[in-house]
């Protein structure tokens, strides 16, 4: 009982409870946090080398931190929750390869080896064990943060994919805000002119959004954008998040952060032209649904301007529908966009799973399908969350 | 052996859509083959009562002791006679240059920046796929030959026509059948600064033909050991293996051992080069770029562009777009279709030269009718291979006759291709007793140079025929491979397209695979196998 005294003598526990409840205090305290796990990481050399990566993995711990703190044990919960669910996934990809056709010694030994250097490498891989014990291993290693090595180069799994997690990630939310910046003012447009030559052209838009094969639609842009105009590049990624943003931060470079930006234009508007169309639909249908409601009169009735009364509250009301939207294609897109990524040689997952398959390289296919599952429970996660913040009546339990 | 994909190019097909639909490339085709213009010269077709004399023969006859070029000559003659597959064309390497950059295509596929000079002190070479590797021998794919050729050098090398050069090995020679052996040049340093020991040349050797992650252990040759003697590097070998110093070309890279042992695979293919050649490693970004800068202690000549990034493309479109805005000054694989845009283009240029690479399609003997040599030979009369290569290659190919390649070792001059001549081919059919055929023809996609449109017009033209039909099944490639190459003939498709690329130029390359492996093998020959192992007892003159 001293000891519980003491303890709270020394440390405000009232005060510190206090500052949590507040929403400034969590913010504060999420930020101290990030800044002293950066000062941790930069001091003992523990981690990344590059700083941008640093500041990165501390803003994400900062974040982490900041979701316990709003959400607590709801959070706890759906991530164990989430834990079971990449564990299934984790088994069923595990024993579908089984069941799959295709020998990976074949496929990783030149096509005149023989039975025994195919037999060697199938030993020196550990595929000759047991089932069981192939699977005991597996999720062992996973546990201890190993997806083991690619069979084909015999580089770590997690640096492989490491190596192209950014760039797919930096896509997906580069296509995913264009899809927002457009669809959402434009869908926005059309409910409220509806029957009119603005919503017709919406409408219209929507349709060749949705019909435009997106191989097609890059083709186009790197033709007639970066081949005719000579404005943008043709493809690839000739410089990362972490170091555009971290020359920039840290030296005031703005020609990495340019070309940055110059190289996701054109991927992410082929990326986000379906998704654009798809979003514009759902935001017209959404906002008339509630323009018909009674409280949209009340509000008119009260002398609201228009722009508030659509923005700030008919829109609320609609956005549930294309959060969820959003959350299920974000974390497609995590996934990969295959055609995108082929079309722009951009270095993403998606190639990466492709070629995989082809090679059979069973461990690098595992990993990356275990980073999709991670990235749509993460997605579901957030997405639950939006519904409570978006709509008071949601409780997070 | 491999190569990079190629695709079918998108930019084209988006031009001349509704024009290169494969059926309709098949109809095209078989349209033009009936106009008087196109038709090839008629060859006389024997009558179907002397069914003998229907059969085309090999009238080469072999000397009493024959040198082992006459053995595999013999080899491909007899291989034309008994047709076991149908022989197409020897695909052409196309690239797309910048005017700025002087460069001449090689025969061999290797695109070497220490033999392009340019005002730029910067190139980016766009190749197809990124490479699969960086370990020397962890691989055995052009693209990453290509990149990896800049660090690792080979023991020996080869010119434009692909003679053998010197390399690392100043002079080399037969000690005994199973014994050569080579002088090495003195003075070379590795990029890790450390002077090159003759250790290190043996080492690397046997790396490449003992090590478990080598991927070229069944092509490097039958080496028993590599070891130093004296001042000379020697090698016994286990068999005879005329064509060692040609393996060697193209499989034997110089390491340093001391370093390489202190590292695992995994490190070297993740970023960590040190050997012996024109550039070392500035940056490697998996999947995205390597950048070589020029090694200031290089041995050799010093090459004149500062520094060389290897990045890839696979959509052709997207590589020839990189070439027009000058992002690429050299991209490999251009698509036929797309060759005059290139050219019209300023500041471009197409470079194509006949490539290692032979197209054809295996017909698989354990199966009816392809047992049957007159069938056989029915397919190759049944095929105009120079339409094909016309309609679908725009030119850029040349007609085989056997499955070593002009120029390579072993070749046989005197063997003419088969003509076109469908009513021979009609006889044929009718001798072979197998009327009513209806032929399925697996083919990869997308692996070669329009592979899919090919096979679709070699059915196209089978199915001209009045007696026996045929249609094309395009195939996922690695499952194809599969099915191929598991060492089950009986499970094998019946009749397949394939490639075959010979970086070593000797017959023996392509032909003993193809004719006397359980992996490949998909027709069986006794004679022809006979030549071959003989040929493989027998030291080049």
């Amino acid at each position: 009982m001293a000891t519980k005294t003491a303890t709270s003598d020394v440390i405000p526990w009232d005060k510190i409870d206090m500052l949590l409840r507040h929403r400034t205090g969590r913010v504060l305290l999420a930020a101290i946090t990030a800044l002293l796990v950066y000062v941790v990481l930069s001091g003992t050399g523990i981690g990344p080398e590059e700083t941008s990566t640093r500041i990165i993995l501390s803003m994400v711990v900062g974040c982490l931190l900041w979701a316990h703190l709003v959400y607590g044990a709801w959070l706890v919960k759906r991530e164990l929750q989430g834990l079971f669910v990449i564990w299934g996934v984790v088994t069923v990809v595990f024993f579908l390869r089984f069941l799959t056709p295709g020998d990976p010694t074949i496929a990783l030994t030149p096509p005149d080896a023989s039975t025994d250097v195919r037999e060697q490498l199938a030993r020196r891989l550990g595929l000759d064990e047991p089932l069981y014990v192939q699977y005991a291993d597996y999720i062992w290693n996973l546990v201890t943060l190993d997806m083991g090595r690619s069979l084909r180069t015999q580089v770590p799994v997690m640096d492989l994919i490491l190596i192209r997690l950014p760039a797919t990630i930096e896509l997906a939310v580069a296509a995913t805000l264009v899809a927002m910046v457009i669809a959402i003012p434009l869908g926005v447009i059309s409910a409220r002119r509806r029957h009119k030559p603005a919503d017709y052209s919406a409408t219209l838009f929507s349709l060749v959004g949705i019909s435009t094969p997106n191989f097609w639609l890059g083709i186009m842009l790197i033709l007639y954008v970066a081949v005719t105009v000579d404005f943008l590049p043709t493809g690839g990624r000739s410089i990362g998040f972490a170091a555009a943003w971290g020359g920039l931060l840290m030296e005031g470079d703005f020609d990495g952060i340019s070309r940055w930006f110059a190289q996701l234009i054109l991927p992410a508007i082929t990326l986000g032209t379906f998704f654009t169309a798809l979003l514009t639909r759902l935001t017209r249908s959404g906002m008339l649904e509630e323009i018909g409601k009674a409280y949209f009169k009340a509000c008119q009735a009260k002398g609201l301007p228009e722009t508030i009364i659509l923005y700030k509250h008919v829109l609320r009301n609609t956005l549930i529908p294309i959060i969820t939207v959003l959350g299920l294609q974000l974390g497609t897109l995590i996934g990969g966009a295959v055609i995108t990524e082929f079309v722009f040689a951009w270095p993403g997952l998606g190639r990466f799973l492709i070629n995989s398959i082809h090679s059979r390289d069973w461990m690098v296919i595992q990993g990356i399908i275990i980073i999709i599952g991670i990235g749509f429970v993460v997605i579901n996660i957030a997405v639950d969350a939006a519904y409570a913040y978006l709509d008071p009546r949601v409780e997070l339990r | 052996m491999t190569d990079e994909s190629q695709s079918t190019g998108r930019r084209s097909f988006l031009k001349f859509a509704g024009v290169a639909a494969g059926g309709a490339v098949s109809a095209t085709l078989a349209g033009c083959i009936g106009d008087d213009d196109e038709e090839p010269t008629p060859t006389p077709t024997p009558t179907p009562t002397d069914p003998e004399a229907l059969l085309r023969e090999f009238d080469g006859e072999l000397p009493d002791d024959p040198s082992r070029e006459e053995l595999l000559q013999h080899a491909n003659g007899l291989s034309n006679e008994r047709a076991p597959w149908i022989f197409l064309h020897q695909q052409f390497s196309i690239y797309g240059v910048s005017d700025e950059v002087e460069w001449t295509a090689r025969e061999d596929e290797d695109i070497n920046a220490w033999d392009m000079s340019s005002d730029l002190d910067e190139i980016t070479i766009t190749q197809g796929t990124f490479p699969t590797a960086l370990a020397p021998h962890n691989h055995n794919d052009t693209p990453t030959h290509n990149v990896v050729d800049h660090v690792y050098d080979q023991l020996l090398y080869r010119d434009e026509e692909g003679r053998l050069i010197e390399n690392i090995a100043t002079d080399w020679r037969r000690i005994d059948d199973t014994t050569v052996e080579f002088d090495i040049r003195d003075g070379v340093m590795f990029h890790s600064g450390n002077e090159m020991q003759l250790s290190d040349v043996a080492y690397g050797i046997n790396r490449a033909r003992t090590h478990e992650d080598s991927s070229v252990i069944g092509v490097i040759g039958a080496i028993d050991e590599a070891y130093v003697e004296g001042d000379a590097l020697r090698i016994d070998l286990e068999i005879v293996e005329p064509a060692i110093f040609r393996n060697l070309a193209a499989f034997g890279r110089v390491m340093e051992e001391e370093w390489t042992e202190a590292r695992s695979i995994g490190d070297l293919n993740a970023g960590e080069m040190n050997g012996t050649g024109p550039y070392e490693l500035h940056e490697y970004l998996d999947g995205t770029r390597v950048v070589f800068t020029k090694f200031d202690d290089y041995w050799g000549e010093e090459p004149d562009i500062e520094q060389v990034t290897f990045n890839h493309a696979p959509e052709e479109g997207t590589r020839i777009d990189r070439l027009l805005t000058g992002e690429s000054h050299l991209v490999v694989n251009v698509d036929p279709g797309d060759i005059s845009e290139v050219e019209e283009a300023d500041g471009v240029r197409i470079e194509d030269v006949a490539s290692i690479r032979s197209i054809f399609i295996v017909m698989n003997d354990h199966f009816e009718p392809f047992d049957n040599v007159y069938f056989r030979q029915a397919m190759n009369f049944a095929v105009d291979v120079e339409a094909i290569i016309d309609t679908q290659l725009a030119g850029a190919g040349n007609v085989t006759s056997q499955p070593t390649l002009p120029g390579h070792f072993g070749h046989n001059p005197d063997v003419e291709p088969y003509p076109y001549d469908p009513d021979r081919a009609d006889s044929l059919i009718e001798e072979s007793g197998h009327v009513g055929e209806e032929i399925t023809i697996h083919t990869t996609t997308g692996r070669y140079l329009r592979d899919t449109d090919i096979a679709d017009a070699v059915a196209g033209q089978i199915n001209e025929l009045d007696n026996v039909s045929a249609e094309a099944e395009f195939r996922d490639t690695d499952e194809m491979f599969a099915e191929t190459l598991d060492g089950e003939q009986d499970t094998s498709p019946e009749i397949f397209l394939i490639g075959w690329g010979n970086p070593t130029f000797d017959a023996n390359y392509t032909m003993s695979p193809w004719f006397d492996d359980p992996v490949f093998t998909h027709y069986n020959d006794e004679e022809i196998v006979d030549l071959l192992r003989q040929a493989n007892q027998t030291p080049e003159e």
